[in-house]
């Protein structure tokens, strides 16, 4: 036991810890890419996925509250590693420049993770806390469609929208770096493969951030087309 | 041909550990294009003892690119903007005239600054004493090919040992981390037959005394491999992450 606390005390063992919980978040977002994407299947496909998922519970709360703690330990660790590479250079250059092609991306990771942060907040309150039957989920027949008249109305507002799609290029940023840095802390990469786990990193990054924004851009296309 | 520069230095000037330091402006003038910039370094040094001013510190040795002594930041980069170079092979063509030319020494906590530019890199020499090194037998001399090595591993090796612990890797990343040097010497050693001894506990060990000595913690953006002036790959780095997860750790003191 204590070994293993010694263990993750250690640059290396922390990076282990980020880079695992890393792993277990990006396998719950491709199940709720997943599950999201039913949408195009219509109310009946979508409202009866998220049945489906309430039946699950109490038994979802589980895995949700572990989701939950995986999240907080990414974080926390994240935070700690960066806590200590401040200290690592007490005086900054006055000229900061690269000589790699360090990506965007890259740059941007403590930006981009605090930006989906707040943004899992946001996201529980809209939809999740929301009641998923009323005045927000009618849509304009008048009929009431439950959690996809709700969404369906949600991303009908362009404001609304754009936040989301700003939030997922993010996710997306995010994950495009993440992956790579997965296989690189596990010790996966070596100079015949590093080319190749950073294009399937970045693909996989653009692909889940254009893919859950297509939801609410669909949904905002249709309605300015006026059906 | 003979094209000459004038050049504006901002310089580093730091005296001692304790001392706050600043940046001091001079002026070169008709600097060769051919020199060095330890070469250039050196007319701004005679100028300064002439004129009763205290030189500037710079590391050097071989001034051939293969010891390590020398580096220093040059308008934001390591060994400055060429790739695979150090200082003292960076030539002053590169340079245009009338630059303004801004020189800091490495920084991180790891290599606190003795002198202007000059850091102290013992850090280094007490991360390699924590297990970079192999047993052998000293006295008479083992037969040569005695032991068969893989040709895959020879050149991976090879490449590691390349390092010349200048200090170059940690100077640019932007978390001052040395993985790319401590992953450098795993490399070099763990590949081979004749590191395997030690190969439980030499990962494990390095690392500690690598993150006792304050430096940060590597976010792959892979500045090091970039600057160094051997180009070593970061790969070496995964190889150090892969090795030290089946590696024991020291014992806590
Ligand atoms: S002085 Fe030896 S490498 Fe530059």
């Amino acid at each position: 036991m204590l070994k293993t606390i010694h263990h993750f005390q250690t640059s290396i063992g922390r990076k282990q810890v980020v880079a695992t919980t890393g792993l277990m978040l990006i396998l719950f977002i491709i199940g709720h890419l997943i599950g999201n994407l039913l949408i195009f299947g219509g109310p009946e496909l979508y409202n009866g996925y998220a049945a489906f998922l309430v039946k699950l519970r109490p038994g979802l709360f589980v895995i949700e509250g572990a989701l939950g703690v995986v999240f907080l330990i990414h974080i926390f660790f994240t935070y700690m590693l960066i806590h200590d590479n401040v200290r690592a250079r007490p005086k900054n250059y006055k000229i900061v420049a690269t000589k790699s092609e360090r990506s965007f991306a890259t740059q941007i990771m403590p930006f981009t993770g605090t930006i989906i942060f707040a943004f899992l907040f946001y996201h529980l309150w809209d939809f999740t806390f929301t009641p998923h039957h009323g005045a927000q989920s009618i849509l304009r027949d008048g009929k009431d469609y439950g959690l996809y008249g709700l969404v369906y109305n949600a991303f009908s507002d362009p404001l609304h929208s754009t936040f989301y799609i700003i939030a997922m290029m993010c996710l997306g940023f995010h994950l495009s770096h993440g992956v790579e840095s997965f296989f690189q802390t596990y010790g996966v990469t070596n100079t015949k493969h590093t080319a190749t786990i950073r294009m399937i990193s970045q693909t996989f990054g653009v692909l889940v951030g254009w893919s859950f924004s297509m939801i609410p851009v669909y949904i905002l296309v249709k309605n300015l087309s006026g059906n | 041909m003979d094209k000459k520069l004038n050049l504006k230095l901002m310089l580093w000037r730091q005296n001692g550990a304790k001392d706050k330091g600043k940046f001091e402006t001079y002026k070169v003038k008709d600097i060769d294009v051919s020199m060095s910039f330890l070469e250039m370094l050196d007319v701004l040094n005679e100028t300064l003892t002439r004129e009763g001013q205290e030189p500037v510190a710079f590391d050097h040795d071989c001034r051939e690119g293969i010891c390590g002594a020398c580096g220093a930041v040059v308008n934001g980069k390591a060994h400055g903007k060429l790739k695979g170079t150090t200082l003292c092979q960076l030539h002053m063509r590169h340079f245009e005239n009338n630059e303004t030319i801004v020189i800091e020494p490495w920084r991180a906590k790891g290599f606190p600054v003795i002198k202007d530019l000059v850091v102290d890199r013992s850090s280094f020499d007490r991360i390699i004493a924590a297990g970079g090194y192999i047993s052998a037998k000293t006295g008479s001399a083992p037969d040569a090919n005695a032991i068969p090595v893989a040709k895959e591993s020879v050149e991976q090796s090879m490449d590691a040992a390349a390092c010349i612990g200048c200090g170059a890797c940690v100077a640019a990343c932007p978390n001052a981390a040395a993985m790319l040097f401590v992953g450098a010497k795993i490399s070099h050693l763990v590949l081979l037959p004749q590191g395997k001894v030690e190969s439980k506990t030499r990962t494990g060990n390095m690392v500690h005394q690598m993150d006792k000595e304050g430096f940060g913690n590597c976010s792959n953006e892979y500045e090091c491999e970039a600057a160094c002036p051997k180009s070593i790959s970061v790969s070496n780095i995964a190889l150090m992450n892969r090795e030290f997860m089946f590696s024991k750790n020291p014992p806590k003191p």
